[in-house]
């Protein structure tokens, strides 16, 4: 009986091993393929009864990267990510939207993630589909328990680009989808936009104030789900806040959970607050005077048990 | 007409619907004391210990006369409910207003006069929910998979 039970978990855990293995050979591929190689393509974005039309544009340029999204539908808004800034790109005018410090070196970051997805979802190949005209090996992310959402991609067996994305709820329903409708890989791409983003950017000074500064802010989180691991705390200047806000990011390798801390302003609006955007889940709460904001790519409960456990603990 | 402006207070209406409502409303004064004096009973339904004591005898009137306003409203619950679809359909103005707090640092004026429409306080609060969206996205791993397109999220919603 004993060595029946140890052959039972031996099993279960060659299983596991081996699914793993093949998540984190994809996992590297895809993330290495979404830094270095060049495409463009229009994809599609869906969520609950909302459809978004952009194209991206992402190339990579003296060992760096540019990337360009542009809106199709509606009114014409672009937004350009280059070394760690996002800019938006208005009548001819360039705006910067939010500059992140560098990240770490590329290679360490995508180990940590690695890890930490493989103990937080159970990767599972599943099936071969065709998405944009591209033969794609499907990935299904199973999470460990019902604090974050199932992920399941569509990765381009060639050049490991995700030609498709789509995030489930609990009973397995698409939530919100990413998919390319039309994808060029490599060849010949406009790159005229980059000159014209450097030019326009010519001038701008960049204060080291732009970018968050990290800091111990003596907030915690006392009920965090299990899996997630706190990657950054800074202090960071938010768009129309005159103030800095601390902002404490946690990440579980697939997902993450934003925690703002701001002095309230005493604005009603900002209580009770909630807003849902896909998979996006935002909510407020005003605690010791301090306006406290919760955002994740988690379900609602997930960020209302985070938002109603968050302390200060410092002096 | 009183139950049409409930309806639309109530987010029952369609959009065109809604749209040559509100404008009879902007029109017609007596409409829009109806309006205000609505907004006011759900004010108070929804934030008691806020409103003053003083309510002026015409509205305490009126809230005896309206129940079919009041039944509606009283459950929070579907006030929630009524939150979520109208942000849907209405983010479009509250998300302007965050690109506009974003670019000019300043309102833009027609989005005032659209601020009855929105309503509940859930739906207020989603101008300044995107500069939190959007903070989030540059560190969340998410970003690393999907690349800019997550921004989509917020790209999108600003156009509306």
């Amino acid at each position: 009986m004993k060595l029946c039970v140890t052959l039972v978990i031996l099993l279960l855990s060659g299983g596991t091993a081996l699914a793993e293995g093949l998540s984190n050979d994809w996992l590297k591929i895809v993330s290495l393929a979404a830094h270095q190689v060049e495409y463009s393509g229009v994809f599609v974005y869906l969520s609950d009864n909302e459809l978004e039309t952009s194209s991206i544009t992402h190339i990579v340029q003296a060992d760096s990267e540019y990337e360009k999204v542009s809106t199709l539908d509606g009114s014409k808004r672009e937004i350009i990510r280059h070394h760690g800034q996002t800019w938006n790109y208005l009548d001819n005018r360039m705006v910067q939207m939010d500059r992140q410090q560098e990240h770490g070196k590329f290679p360490s970051l995508l180990a940590e993630q690695l890890s930490a997805s493989r103990a937080n979802y159970l990767a599972i190949k599943s099936g071969i589909e065709r998405v944009a005209g591209y033969n794609a090996q499907v990935i299904l992310f199973n999470p460990m328990d019902n604090y974050r959402y199932a992920h399941k991609i569509w990765v381009h067996i060639d050049s490991g680009l995700i030609l498709k994305v789509a995030v489930l709820g609990d009973k397995n329903q698409p939530i919100e989808q990413y998919v390319f409708t039309h994808l060029q890989i490599g060849g010949t791409i406009d790159r005229s936009w980059v000159v014209a983003k450097e030019a326009a950017q010519h001038g701008l000074l960049e204060s080291p104030e732009a970018a968050g500064v990290d800091i111990n802010s003596g907030w915690v989180v006392d009920a965090m789900p299990r899996g997630f691991k706190k990657i950054k705390e800074i202090q960071r200047p938010m768009p129309g806040k005159h103030t800095r806000v601390t902002q404490i990011v946690y990440s579980d390798g697939l997902s993450g959970i934003s925690i703002f801390v701001e002095p309230a302003d005493g604005d009603e609006n900002d209580k009770d607050g909630l807003t849902i955007r896909g998979a996006l889940n935002l909510h407020h709460k005003v605690i010791r005077k301090q306006l406290i904001t919760a955002v994740g790519e988690v379900p609602s409960r997930t960020v209302l048990q985070v938002l109603d456990s968050v302390r200060y603990n410092g002096k | 007409m009183k139950q049409e402006i409930s309806a639309l207070m109530d987010g029952e209406l369609f959009e065109d619907e809604a749209e040559v409502l509100l404008s009879r409303v902007k029109q017609d004064p007596c409409l829009s004391k109806d309006w205000a004096c609505y907004h006011l009973i759900g004010d108070v339904l929804r934030q008691p210990e806020h409103i003053h004591r003083d309510l002026s005898t015409v509205v305490q009137e009126r809230l005896r006369d309206e129940p079919v306003v009041l039944a509606p409203r009283a459950a929070k619950q579907q006030l929630r409910a009524f939150a979520f679809s109208a942000a849907a359909s209405l983010a479009a103005i509250g998300v302007v207003v965050w690109m506009s707090l974003q670019l000019n640092a300043e309102p833009v004026p027609q989005i005032a006069m659209q601020q009855p429409a929105l309503g509940s306080g859930s739906m207020q609060v989603q101008p300044k929910s995107n500069a939190y969206l959007m903070a989030h996205q540059e560190f969340s791993p998410s970003m690393e998979a999907n690349a800019g397109a997550s921004y989509v999220r917020t790209v999108r919603a600003e156009e509306k």
